[in-house]
């Protein structure tokens, strides 16, 4: 596996499970709104430490040295962003139209926080799976 | 598998290189050396150019059409 497959897997695994732990208890818990703002600041610093950390483990135990993407790669990169930013204008709707199932102002701002992780959740399975693909 | 056959694994041994060295050299990884070598990636001309720069060759005497 090359550093680059390694790290598009960190941070897909990271953003699903932290992101997935932060909508789990916004959407089932019962908590306040100054309570939800604290759990999302308590997310973005986790993932960013666990990116962070990850990398560089990453980087210290990976055989091959760091270097830039390859031609191949930013081609691998331009297609899964290309695919990633149809999810984002795609959920980017959705959130805009949960403003007429009822939702108030930070509702939606979830609803977009979200529609921003699943596009960024896509790109990076999208890349891992034109990696894999061509392996 | 792409229809650009090509001499660069022949090339490479021929001179004692691994993949990572020849990657290295030309600013590739280690698994786009070895996608190129199996024809499973075309690489782009300015690539091209370059592995026969290295090997002291010509793009023709490295690449072929072949379907």
């Amino acid at each position: 596996m090359s550093f680059r497959y390694k790290s598009a897997l960190l941070s897909l695994v990271s953003m699903a499970v932290i992101y997935g732990w932060f909508f789990a208890t916004l959407m089932w818990g019962h908590s306040t709104p100054l309570a939800n703002v604290g759990r999302l600041i308590l997310t973005v610093i986790l993932l960013a430490a666990v990116q962070t950390v990850g990398h560089i483990v990453l980087a210290i135990t990976s055989r091959e040295k760091y270097r830039g993407m390859d031609e191949r790669e930013r081609g691998f990169d331009r297609r899964a962003t290309s695919v990633g930013y149809y999810m984002l204008i795609a959920g980017a709707l959705i959130a805009i139209s949960t403003l007429h199932m009822g939702a108030n102002g930070p509702n939606m701002g979830y609803a977009v926080l979200l529609a921003i992780v699943i596009a960024e959740c896509t790109r990076q399975a999208v890349f891992l799976f034109l990696h894999h693909r061509a392996a | 598998m792409f229809p650009i056959a090509n001499n660069v694994r022949a090339e490479r041994e021929a001179r004692g290189m691994t993949q990572s060295e020849l990657g290295a050299a030309i600013g590739l990884t280690r698994q786009t050396v070895a996608a190129i070598e199996q024809r499973r990636y075309s690489p782009s001309l300015e690539a091209a150019f370059r592995i026969a720069r290295l090997f002291d060759t010509t793009v023709d005497a490295l690449f072929r059409w072949e379907e």
